[in-house]
């Protein structure tokens, strides 16, 4: 199977954010390999160039209040509006190698992935927001961004919580971010053990998601193509016909 | 996927005063799940598979004019042997009508199922997380027809916060072209995709299958409204009717949504299944009319190709397999054949070359079959289409369950859905009663009280 190449970007370009994501992944590699992290998901197909394809207008993001690392509450909107957003739910203590870690590195990947592009930079931002307001206070966020929160390289990583469970349950139920509960087999009481599967949501600057990666799609060249063919639909340059 | 029981053992007792947030503390052994695939033969986005005991089938049915109210009805049958009321149906929900119900599918997240009816296009979807022995109806989607001009929803097969729906047929000739609606988890309408006519497509439509990994759906082909709702032994009578099914399947880039080759499979290809086998990348399906498997699999440079590997009983008897499960591991594949009523083993070691193992009248007439992810249990159910399934004492409606030790099937179970006065047993979906979400009240409610 061929592809025809986009237009969105000149080989020359398209061979320099090659580069940066392979330097990316083998930092992320040696990384890996230290802490016993995993691969971020590796490319098996040629993913259709940026600008050849439409991104459904899957659902409005859900309304509603969420804190910044500093403790301010705001509108969710205020980090979905406007740029091109990459949200993700997470939870800091969570240690499956194939969920948040996962996430966090993808995140990484293409934070450093689009600060290297100009054109990117600032019409871009990522977000990740706690399962888990109790733990995950706004000081443990800020713990947990690191250097990100502050944003040295242009890019903005957001670290958000919810104040309350009341605040928390109509961003994940209107997400469609499911949480399921156990039950015990013995006795068929729901447990304490919850699980969820990791979904990572692209949202343009209206505040429609446009795309919904689980852990098979989560491959930054396929998210970068995504973000570069919203864009390319904001310019009116896509081929493709606007769903 | 099992429920990650294990790491419960971890969990430390926290003081009460965290229950008040059960969401959050609960999140503290959260463990994402990574979703491969489900129980043997759905959507590898949908997550939770069942790898133990399922608790409950859910049985899509079509109603029969003057048996119990004539309405298509989801049916809850209890088929956990441990159960008291293993065998019995725990209940039905009516939906008001009878419109040939026919499949169901379940939404990424498993909380809810989708149903359609191919004859009035209603899709129907149940609330199956809220109480999984209870199923509830709570929205009745109206709008394919007018949004798309399909008609006849069949497949739903789940995406990311998504569902699309393979049509069989159209608005305007009720003939065999027709496409996909996708809508989101909400019921809200956001695409359509036409099935290819160019370049060897003939349009039509019948089942989804997904390769992620390799960024390729795949397509198969049945037939129009006109031949689905004709009496079967009129049709077969019928030269032109006849020559109006799908021989073709087509290769989907999937994230562009663009058909990019079509295969020619005589026969109409029915169900798709991919290998769940890691590292696999075939899919198998079995053709109605020509009863021959054919294997889907990239060649040595990488483009997909069609291969005949099998046949299904004597072709000239035309047994007409009419649906296909396979094992988790890839290496075996059960097969409904509706005419003979047989259940089949194909032993697919070598996928290139399926050999039949074993096989067992399980009914008068047979059509769907599926398997626990251990493959011990096979469930098979009875009805194809009304106007398709046999007469007289041959038209046996029901569920049986039969246990598989690898050599033969033994049934354990039978709910006669003419006895129950339920109607034609077409579609089963596993439940199960670990299928509760946090954001359900009485499970958020039971959480916070057990903290």
């Amino acid at each position: 199977m061929r592809f025809e190449q986009g237009e969105g970007a000149t080989r020359s370009q398209r061979l320099i954010l090659q580069v940066t994501l392979l330097c990316v992944f083998l930092t992320l590699a040696c990384v890996a390999s230290a802490h016993e992290a995993p691969a971020v998901n590796k490319l098996d197909f040629v993913p259709p160039a940026p600008g050849t394809y439409a991104l459904d207008r899957i659902m409005p993001v859900p309304e509603g209040n969420v804190l910044d690392v500093d403790g301010k509450r705001a509108p969710l909107a205020q980090f979905t509006r406007d740029k091109i957003t990459l949200l993700g739910f997470i939870y800091t203590s969570c240690a499956d190698a194939g969920g948040c870690p996962m996430a966090y590195q993808v995140f990484n990947a293409l934070k450093q992935a689009v600060a290297g592009k100009p054109e990117l930079r600032d019409k871009v931002r990522l977000v990740s927001l706690s399962f888990d307001p109790l733990r995950d206070t706004p000081e443990v966020m800020k713990s947990y961004g690191g250097s990100h929160v502050k944003n040295k390289d242009g890019v903005p990583w957001y670290f958000l919580t919810t104040k309350s469970k009341q605040d928390l349950l109509p961003l994940v139920e209107g997400f469609g971010q499911d949480v399921q509960v156990a039950v015990d087999e013995k006795t068929g009481r729901v447990s304490r053990t919850l699980s969820h599967v990791l979904k990572v949501f692209l949202i343009d600057r209206e505040g429609q998601t446009r795309e919904i990666y689980t852990t098979s799609f989560l491959i930054p060249e396929v998210v970068l193509n995504d973000i570069e063919t919203l864009l390319m639909e904001e310019a009116g340059t896509a081929k493709a016909a606007k769903r | 996927m099992a429920i990650s029981t294990h790491l419960s053992k971890s969990f430390a007792v926290r003081p009460l005063a965290i229950a008040a947030a059960s969401i959050a503390s609960a999140a503290l052994t959260l463990a994402p799940l990574t979703v491969r695939a489900d129980e043997t033969c759905n959507s590898p986005y949908i997550s939770k598979l069942i790898k133990g005991q399922e608790d409950y089938v859910y049985v899509w049915t079509l109603g029969i004019d003057g048996l119990g109210d004539g309405h298509d009805k989801l049916v809850t049958i209890d088929v956990n042997p441990k159960s008291k009321m293993f065998g019995k149906v725990l209940g039905s929900v009516s939906v008001g009508g009878r419109g040939e119900a026919h499949h169901m599918g379940y939404t990424d997240d498993r909380r809810f199922l989708w149903a359609g009816g191919l004859d009035d296009s209603k899709i129907y979807v149940f609330d199956v997380h809220s109480n999984p022995a209870k199923p509830k109806l709570v929205k009745t989607i109206a709008d394919m027809v007018a949004k798309t001009g399909f008609v006849g929803p069949h497949t739903f097969y789940a995406l990311p916060g998504r569902m699309m729906v393979q049509a069989l047929s159209n608005d305007k000739d009720h003939g065999g072209v027709t496409g996909m609606a996708i809508y989101n988890n909400k019921g809200d309408f956001i695409a359509k995709h036409d099935m290819p006519t160019a370049n060897g497509g003939d349009g039509y439509g019948y089942d989804i299958g997904i390769n992620p990994g390799k960024n390729v759906m795949l397509t198969s082909s049945f037939t129009g409204w006109n031949n689905y709702m004709m009496d079967l032994g009129k049709l077969v009578k019928d030269g032109e009717a006849m020559k109006k099914f799908g021989n073709t399947m087509a290769i989907w880039d999937l994230k562009a949504m663009k058909p990019t080759k079509v295969l020619n499979v005589p026969g109409s290809p029915l169900e798709i299944r991919w290998s769940l086998n890691k590292g696999d990348n075939w899919a198998i399906t079995a053709s109605a009319l020509t009863s021959k498997l054919t294997l889907v699999k990239q060649d040595d440079k990488g483009e997909w190709q069609a291969k005949e590997v099998g046949t299904i009983g004597d072709p000239s008897k035309i047994p007409l397999p009419v649906d296909i499960s396979i094992t988790a591991n890839g290496k075996g594949l059960w097969v409904n054949t509706f005419m003979d009523g047989k259940t089949r083993y194909f032993d697919l070691s070598d996928p290139n070359n399926a050999k039949q193992t074993y096989e067992k009248v399980t009914g008068k007439q047979v059509n769907m079959v599926s398997q626990s992810w251990d493959g011990k249990r096979v469930y098979i159910t009875s009805s194809l289409l009304a106007n398709w399934d046999k007469k007289g004492d041959d038209n046996e409606q029901f569920v049986r369950l039969f246990h598989w030790d690898g050599k033969e099937l033994v049934q354990k179970m039978e709910v006669d859905f003419n006895k129950e006065k339920l109607g034609r047993a077409h579609h089963m979906k596993f439940g199960s009663k670990k299928m509760r979400t946090a954001f359900d009240d009485g499970a958020s409610q039971t959480l916070a009280a057990a903290q």
